[in-house]
């Protein structure tokens, strides 16, 4: 079963770095933060699927909590930055 | 940056949410010595909270509740916690931040002790990084006034 | 038995939703319907790869705050999306109609 889901997380980091593209190459500044958005959601996957492979779920059931928390909190202070900057 | 955002969603999905991440926030300070977290992470995140607050309700709304004056209050507190245990475990006869003395007053033994006033500083630390981290985002958005 | 094959399936069909929305937004035309992909695909991925691991886990305290992670992921993703598409709207970007070039 581990390696299911080091195959799993294996294939997420590759996402990851298709995801980067857009993060780095992205025409306005929105479409970066888009980006990086989306590659939060995968790193919160891939923590508790190497908490699965370790078998210490509970250390890092917290950790990616608390990545969601600040990854939303991010996204609300740049997208408000941004519309009150007025051009992109 | 200060004024509040016109959007219905955003401003009640905030007003929801808060409570639970500062609750949270709580959790993570005092499973310090059980699982990743500790003071400063504690800290750290219940001043995300209070900057949730200050980009969706506005910064006057937020400053009724959390002014200035008690912001530089509670980075003192945290301070004083700190630096009172450890003189506290010098008074009582050890050395600086030596918990294992505390059991003088405390009920306890030795070992007891010892989580004890780890508990207690890691608590006065997040207090001291929640208030600083409010006092340098206000600062900082309404350009030094 | 049954439940390992119930995770496995849950978990294959949250990385298929994840592959897919990578691929729309790398290709597709307009930042708008780039922001549908991910917003869409990666909410319901999340969602269902975290049941699927909490199924695997069993019925105990760490399957339920598991659950408490997708179910504020749900509510707190699409609202972060509707931030930045606003965003968008107040800074005068166009939707893109059939037959212009990519932006």
């Amino acid at each position: 079963m581990e390696k299911f889901f080091l195959g799993i997380g294996i294939g997420l980091c590759f996402l990851v770095l298709l995801c980067l593209y857009r993060g780095i190459f992205g025409p306005t500044v929105l479409n970066r933060l888009a980006g990086i958005s989306a590659i939060g959601t995968k790193t919160l996957v891939i923590l508790l699927l190497m908490g699965f492979i370790y078998d210490r779920v509970d250390m890092f059931m917290d950790i990616s909590m608390v990545y969601a928390i600040l990854n939303f909190i991010g996204t609300l202070a740049v997208a408000k930055y941004l519309e009150t900057k007025g051009e992109v | 940056m200060t004024r509040a955002t016109d959007d219905v969603i955003i401003k009640t999905v905030s007003r929801i949410f808060t409570p639970f991440i500062q609750i949270f926030a709580l959790y993570v300070i005092m499973h310090g010595h059980h699982s990743p977290g500790g003071g400063f992470q504690g800290g750290v995140i219940l001043g995300a909270s209070f900057i949730l607050l200050v980009i969706t309700q506005g910064l006057d709304r937020t400053r009724r509740r959390f002014s200035q004056k008690l912001g530089t209050i509670f980075c003192s507190i945290g301070l004083l916690i700190y630096s009172g245990i450890g003189i506290l475990c010098l008074i009582l006869g050890g050395n600086y931040l030596d918990y294992g003395k505390l059991n003088k007053i405390l009920p306890v033994i030795a070992a007891e002790a010892r989580s004890l006033g780890i508990l207690g500083i890691e608590i006065g630390v997040g207090i001291g990084v929640m208030a600083v981290m409010y006092s340098i985002f206000s600062d900082i958005v309404t350009g030094g006034e | 038995m049954f439940l390992k094959v119930l995770s496995i399936s849950f978990i294959l069909t949250g990385f298929f939703f994840f592959t897919t929305a990578t691929i729309g937004l790398l290709r597709f035309p307009d930042f708008f319907c780039r922001l549908h992909a991910t917003g869409k695909g990666d909410t319901l991925a999340v969602l269902l790869s975290l049941i699927g691991l909490a199924i695997y886990h069993g019925f105990c305290l760490a399957s339920l705050k598991i659950i408490s992670i997708a179910v504020f992921y749900f509510v707190a993703q699409p609202t972060a999306t509707h931030a930045i598409a606003r965003a968008a709207l107040r800074c005068g970007v166009k939707p893109w109609a059939k037959g212009e070039e990519r932006r």
